[in-house]
Parts: structure tokens; sequence; C-alpha cells
């Protein structure tokens, strides 16, 4: 299994100055956070009528450096939010390579229309919600309780509530909008802080669940547990049906022999190694055969590399 | 055994600017809450947590307070403290530390708190002298109030 710890932090949006974004992050070690996102966004309703290439998302900014300088402290993973106001988005989704370099996929739908299929059919893990464009997009039940059976998770972010009181209000209204159309299943809390005064310690923010309509547990989970499931969600649909997956340290050389005997020395080999040997669950539920499966048939196991 | 149930609210004060010593006292404080408690939940919320609400204790040096209030209403004041921005006149916000049914056992968890953060300043410090000003800095605590 892909180890994260608690607290989560599902949106710092990325900002060019080193400087800035270094400040923010020992402010997210400071408070207690241990694995967070850093978000770009990327309109995928502006694009340009010629391109018709195949790539049409952006490559991830270069985070190397940061990574490497908190290493053990933090563990940083990279977003994209795609803005989007019709369905053509799933086509240029289903053909981009760049789109799985990024570990989670978030959908900023624009239009009803967008948001039902943000719900039902798109293949990202995440819909979040435009705290600029006000709160004239809420979600129906139908399409909630399909999004919730898919996995599916809805965003609240608490920065820009916290600077703006109109702002505020809208967040109100689209989370207690959540909780009338279904019991608030699948929310998440993130901070979307521009500056390290707007972000709040775990704990006060799983307070804040209190005005948003959620209750203790559902409050505390949104900073924890539910970040988990759908951190398992993402990397799931990023590596495809996976019972369990070998993160090397150095170079692995694979051979092709199809002799029984050599591949179990080889397997043998492989453990003996200094690798960690990670399981990888499909989804929070329906996994349980898979972990009996890998006990009784060490020869059985798919090797990726990560 | 009937009791009044009282929640004690440990928090730190993060101001915008670092800066050694806050000018607050207990007074400034509450009056703050209790005006941010009116408007965000309005007459009805400050009905549900004026009687009992109080600083218990706070430290200048430390930043740290502690606040008591009546069980029933404590969601109110907890919630309500992640948007706070301005305390008094200095901009700040509130860091919770912990929630706890007794003063006690606030107290404890601060004084780990604090040695925790001990630990972490200790090591900069070189001088035999400003390390003995600094643990009595952090560690200090009175609690007459």
């Amino acid at each position: 299994m892909e180890q994260t710890r608690p607290f989560y932090d599902f949106c710092i949006p990325f900002n060019k100055d080193d400087k800035v974004m270094r400040a923010l992050l020992n402010e997210l070690v400071e408070l207690g956070y241990k694995t967070i996102a850093i978000d770009q966004s990327f309109d995928h309703s502006r694009k340009e009528a010629g391109k018709r290439g195949s790539e049409m998302f952006p490559e991830p900014h270069k985070v190397e450096h940061l990574r490497k300088e908190f290493g053990d402290k933090l563990r940083i993973l990279q977003r994209i939010t795609i803005l989007y106001v019709d369905v053509n988005v799933a086509h240029a989704m289903s053909v981009s390579l760049n789109l799985r370099k990024f570990n989670l996929i978030a959908g900023q739908p624009k239009t009803d229309a967008a948001l039902t299929h943000c719900c039902t059919t798109f293949n990202g893990d995440l819909v979040t919600f435009d705290p600029a464009a006000g709160s004239r997009l809420m979600v129906n039940r139908k399409a909630y309780q399909v999004a919730v059976r898919r996995g599916m998770f809805f965003e609240i972010k608490y920065g820009p509530a916290i600077a703006d009181s109109n702002n505020r209000k809208d967040m109100i209204k689209v989370a207690h909008n959540y909780g009338i159309k279904g019991k608030s299943r699948n929310i998440i809390f993130s901070s979307g802080a521009e500056h390290q005064f707007q972000l709040r310690g775990p704990y006060d923010v799983a307070n804040l669940a209190f005005i948003f309509g959620l209750s203790e547990d559902q409050g505390k989970n949104a900073v924890d547990r539910h970040c988990r499931q759908l951190f398992l969600r993402a990397e799931s649909r990023r590596l495809g049906k996976t019972i369990m997956f070998v993160k090397g340290g150095g170079p692995i050389v694979f051979s092709d022999s199809s002799d029984d005997n050599q591949g179990d020395s080889q397997d043998d080999e492989m453990e003996g190694c200094p690798k960690e040997e990670e399981l990888d669950e499909e989804s929070d539920g329906a996994n349980g055969e898979n972990n009996e499966e890998e006990e009784n048939k060490p020869a059985n196991k798919r090797l990726k590399t990560a | 055994m009937v009791r009044i149930k009282n929640r004690y609210i440990a928090v730190q004060i993060v101001p915008y600017a670092p800066t050694k010593v806050l000018y607050l006292n207990d007074n400034t404080l509450t009056k703050c809450l209790l005006r941010n408690i009116e408007k965000y939940y309005g007459v009805y919320g400050l009905g549900m947590i004026e009687q009992g609400f109080r600083v218990k204790y706070i430290n200048e040096r430390t930043k740290i307070a502690i606040i008591r209030c009546m069980h029933a209403g404590h969601r109110f004041v907890s919630s309500i403290l992640p948007l706070i921005t301005l305390i008094g006149d200095v901009r700040a916000k509130f860091r919770t530390l912990y929630i706890g049914a007794t003063i006690i056992q606030c107290n404890k968890f601060i004084i780990k708190h604090q040695k925790k953060f001990l630990d972490r300043e200790m090591g900069q410090l070189t001088s035999a002298k400003e390390r003995q000003d600094l643990f009595k800095r952090v560690m200090e605590f009175d609690m007459d109030r």
C-alpha cells in the first residue's frame, strides 16, 4: 500500500515565486500537515480552434527541488484542475499523456451540463467549485448520488472563505446544498490559500465543519480519511487494476526467461533487495480478496515500477 | 454526580508579522471573541455561549490562551476561531491546540507543547544564560486569574 500520513491538504495553488512557495510549505509543516498537493489550473474552454494535436494539457510544474528539500517532512503531490464548459474535454483527456503525470485530477465545471457530466462520467477524482463565480451552480440529487457511488469527492475550499465574507456566504450555501442533497457524503476540505496567513491547522479546519453543516465525524474525515480514499482512488486510476507494485531504489533488470524455477528465484531476489513492496488498494472497498490472493500465490504478482 | 460541564479551549495566537511580545489582555480577547460570535451567529449564538464564557489564561510571550465556555455552545466558539483574522487591533490568527473538559488536562497539554517547542529552540542557542532565559520565558505559568 502506498503510504501517506495525515493530515492532508489537496489544494495549494502553484506560485512561480519560490520564496512564497517555501513560506507556504514551511507553514504547512508547522501546522502538522504531512501530505499536500500543489495545484495548477487549466482552462479547457479557452483552447485554440486550430490546434488539434493530441496534447492539450500542460506539463506539470517542476517541483523536484521542493520535494527534495522537504523530503521526509512533507509529501508533495501534483494536481491539475480542469475548467471546462462541455463534454469535449472527455476525448482530450483520454488521449492525453501529460495527464498521467499528475497525481490528482480535479474538474471544475462552469455550466450545469458540465456539472452533471463531471459527476457522472468525468474521468477524474475530485469535483471542485469556483469561489469567484458565485453559487449559481448547484449539484442535483441524482448526479450527487451517482458521483458518491463512483467514489468521486467534492471539495470545499476554506481559504477564500476566510478572506472574503461574500465568498464565505457562497461556500456555506454550497456546503449546505451537499448536506441537503446527500447528507454531505464524500466531502474533503482543502485550503486554496494564496498566502500562509490563510492557512489553518487541521483541527481548526475540522471545527469549520460546524458552519458547513457537517457532523463532527464528517469534519474530521474531511481532512483525514476521505483524503486518503481520494488518494488511493487516484492512484488506482493512474495504474489500472493492480494487486501490488514494487518500487525500485535503483535500476531494475527484468529477465525474459519463462522458466518457472528461474522466475521463483528472481522473486526471492526481489524480496532480498532493499526495495519497498507496496500493496495498492483498488479503492476503499472490494479489496479484501486481493490481499489473500497476494499471500497465496506469490508467483502470480505483477511487477510494476513506479 | 451532576456538575456543570465546561469546555476549555487552548489556542495559540499567531500574529501576521512575527513579534516577540503580544500586547493583549484577557479583556480585549474576550471582547473580540464575543463580537465575532455576534457577527457570525447573531444574538442567538451570543445568548448560547455568553454565560460561563471567560478567558482563563493568556500569556503574552508564549501567545497561548485558554478560553472557557459552556459545553452546550462550545462548537459556536470553536467553529469561528479559524475565521478570525483581527484580534484587538493586531492582525493575527488562532490556532486551536487542544479542547479539553478540565483545565488540568489543558495545562498538561500546554506544558507538553511548550516542551516540544523548547527542544526545537534550545539547539540554536549557544550561551547558558540565554537558555535559562528562554526556559523561564516559555515555561512561565501563573493561573491565578
